[in-house]
């Protein structure tokens, strides 16, 4: 390995290649620790929903305060208008030079004033109820009625009751009368607004939420049939788009879709039309040859022994060429999503004797099990068959002497029967687990040719047997032989429907 | 095997091609003229009456399509033609054009005298005794090879006219598209059943009435093809 920065790296793909690995290492590392990030519309959602709530708490806020000062208002004119009543018969009471204050209070309770406390000469002298005393009385105002000869008010809380204190200095030297104004039922009006306010507030944090994800969605909508187009032309159906769309905001992201999708087409279709002209372009020559060793092996017998061999060699090749000719024009008509299934009704277990009989094994034993005689198939007979005949060559070239092909129901399924197997076993050295998708690969080989090399096959063979397979809904697999016996067992699957005797 | 003498004339315009297969089918006993054109090939047609023509759909000129037409409005002749694809166009097409068969390229060429002497084989003797056969206001001839409709003589192919014998063999019978395919064609399990599909389609343009609204000729859905007075 080179080291970041070195210059006189030999390669210096690996020198530019280093920061770009460290840096992507970081964002790694960082996203590591970066918390989960939310999704688009979450993240829309809660912002809707945190700006109601503090909208709605600021408005709340708003309209307490105001209520409040309002409600507190109405009552502190009252209660001062009240208080300076009371303090002006106490004041009546007092000019009257008494030593104390006693007759101005008898004379407030008699007029039924219950909560005061009057300061007279730096004593103090309180009405009937002992809790509404000078302790009770805040210091700051005591110190601004008794000291400062200026009436105050104050709110402060008696026994959890929020009370108004209204402090009045008396015209008569060193006195103050102060007077206790509940304040219960106003802070239970106070209360119930400040309820109906979170009320309010938490039914508009919802509605916010609501809205949000309303929003979101619809901002959403378009990522989605973008994601759904971007899915469906991953499945094969290249000529999906993006309706055009008023919006342009969105009309952006709907044309580089769409040009995308036309770029990606226009290439896949040529990539396509490619393998389909080459093999077009190779059936002449092939006609030519076909029908020339056809003549040369109608006269094998004239010629000398060495052009015989000669002559095996290419009639062999000549058809193996012609195979893989029709198999790679078969498969761009795969990639060129050019297959029309010519679909019929299939007795599975005669379609399967027949399939065998024009493969390249006419004599490959073929079980049926008693239910499954009674199967039926909905498929393309010429191509399924070429299935079964791929899968029997494979076994011919690969599978080590005659293969065996049986047709039963599948393992677990229960009534009514929906699939058939059509299973073909040999005697091979069978696939290991880690190559089992890789047979289905085009022209597989690399590790699998290793154990499964031959001169001919490898191909394309099981590549149209998983194509044509699923083209009809079914699947194709490779496993070991039941009987653990050596060899590999391909499984091919297909829908299918029991008929009535 | 082969009857002495008998005819077919290759189309083709690839003359390595028609060299090779000149050379495969007179090995099978077949006398064969060839083609390189359309337009050499009507010329040809007239000049040595063949059995069987075969024509590559592919050709300079007029097309192997437009030269079947041509061949078809003077005579009935059976054509075989030859696909570069079987993809579903080209052999409907060709069909529908009036071939008789198709064969794909590259072919076996002892696969196309299979195909040709299939062609040729002469009509099962239909059950003794019964010289003309009547479905309504059609009339079949087997014998003579006429079939006449009100009392007019129709015009058809040599398979045309095998279709309609084998679905009169057993009239109100359904017959599958396996069993007239080996029947007509001589096909195996994985003959074409667009054969018989375009078939049925041309016998019905001549038999019938009114084709859309066929009363002889009718399909049984998911079973095959009868025939009915």
């Amino acid at each position: 390995m080179t080291t970041v920065g070195n210059s006189s790296s030999p390669d210096p793909s690996l020198a530019d290649d280093q920061p770009l690995g460290r840096l992507a290492l970081w964002r790694e590392r960082w996203n590591g620790i970066q918390p989960r990030r939310l999704g688009l519309r979450t993240r829309v959602l809660l912002m809707f929903g945190l700006g109601a709530l503090l909208l709605s708490m600021f408005l709340a806020a708003v309209a307490y305060t105001f209520t409040r000062s309002s409600v507190v208002n109405q009552r502190d004119r009252d209660s001062i208008d009240q208080a300076y009543r009371n303090a002006q018969v106490a004041q009546n009471e007092l000019s009257a030079n008494n030593p104390s204050a006693n007759p101005a209070i008898q004379r407030l309770q008699a007029l039924g004033v219950a909560r005061f406390a009057i300061n007279y000469r730096g004593a103090w002298g309180i009405g009937s109820s002992a809790q509404f005393g000078p302790d009770n009385i805040p210091v700051a105002l005591q110190s601004q009625v008794i000291e400062q000869g200026v009436a105050s008010r104050m709110i402060t809380t008696i026994g959890g009751e929020p009370v108004l204190v209204i402090g009045v200095p008396l015209t008569v030297t060193n006195a103050s009368y102060f007077e206790f104004v509940s304040l219960d039922d106003t802070s239970e009006t106070l209360n119930s607004v400040q309820l109906s306010l979170i009320f309010a507030g938490f039914i508009t944090t919802l509605a916010g939420a609501l809205l949000g994800s309303l929003v979101a969605s619809r901002a959403v909508r378009p990522l989605g049939d973008a994601a759904q187009a971007a899915k469906a032309i991953a499945g094969g159906r290249l000529d999906t788009r993006l309706e055009p769309t008023e919006d342009p905001d969105l009309r952006v992201l709907a044309n580089a879709f769409n040009d995308m999708a036309s770029a990606l087409q226009a290439r896949v279709e040529r990539d396509a039309r490619f393998a389909s002209d080459v093999s077009h372009e190779l059936r002449s020559p092939l006609m030519t040859l076909a029908a020339s060793v056809e003549v040369m092996q109608g006269r094998r017998d004239e010629m000398p022994e060495r052009a015989q061999a000669a002559l095996d060699l290419l009639v062999a090749d000549v058809t193996r060429f012609q195979g893989l000719v029709e198999d790679l024009l078969e498969i761009s008509r795969f990639d060129a999503g050019a297959i029309r299934l010519n679909l019929d009704d299939l007795l599975v277990a005669e379609f399967v004797r027949q399939a065998t009989a024009v493969s390249s094994v006419p004599s490959t034993p073929v079980v049926v099990n008693e239910r499954a005689e009674r199967v039926v198939i909905r498929g393309d007979r010429r191509r399924l068959a070429r299935v079964v005949a791929n899968l029997i060559d494979n076994a011919r070239l690969h599978g080590g002497g005659e293969a065996t092909i049986s047709v039963t129901e599948p393992e677990g399924e229960g009534e009514p029967l929906g699939h058939i197997w059509i299973t073909v076993e040999d005697h091979g050295l069978g696939v290991p687990p880690e190559e089992r998708d890789l047979v289905f690969e085009r022209f597989a080989r690399g590790a699998v040719a290793g154990r499964r090399s031959s001169s001919d096959g490898a191909g394309l063979g099981l590549a149209l047997v998983d194509e044509h397979v699923r083209m009809h809904g079914g699947r194709v697999w490779v496993e070991d032989r039941l009987d653990g016996e050596p060899g590999a067992r391909f499984v091919l699957e297909l829908p299918a429907e029991e008929v009535g005797t | 095997m082969v009857p002495v003498g008998t005819r077919i004339l290759t189309v083709e315009d690839d003359e390595r091609i028609r060299t090779a297969v000149k050379l495969a089918l007179e090995d099978e006993g077949w006398t064969v003229d060839e083609a390189g054109s359309g337009e050499e090939a009507i010329e040809l047609f007239q000049r040595s009456a063949p059995d069987v023509v075969l024509i590559d759909i592919m050709l300079p000129g007029i097309d192997g399509f437009e030269l079947c037409r041509t061949l078809r409005r003077h005579s009935d002749v059976p054509i075989v033609m030859v696909t570069a694809r079987n993809d579903t166009h080209d052999v409907v097409a060709g069909l529908e054009a009036g071939a008789d068969d198709y064969l794909t390229k590259p072919f076996a060429p002892k696969e196309l005298s299979a195909r040709i002497r299939a062609l040729l084989r002469r009509i099962r003797p239909i059950s003794p005794g019964h010289a003309k056969l009547t479905f309504g206001d059609l009339e079949i001839v087997p014998d003579e090879g006429k079939v006449l409709r009100g009392g007019q003589e129709l015009h058809l192919t040599k398979t045309e006219f095998r279709l309609l014998c084998e679905l009169a063999q057993n009239p109100g019978r359904v017959f599958s598209r396996e069993s007239l395919l080996d029947k007509v064609w001589g096909y195996d399990y994985f003959g074409d059943g667009r054969l018989v599909d375009v078939h049925v389609r041309r016998l019905r343009t001549k038999v019938e009435a009114d084709p859309a609204n066929p009363r002889h000729v009718v399909t049984v859905r998911g079973l095959g093809y009868r025939l009915q007075s």
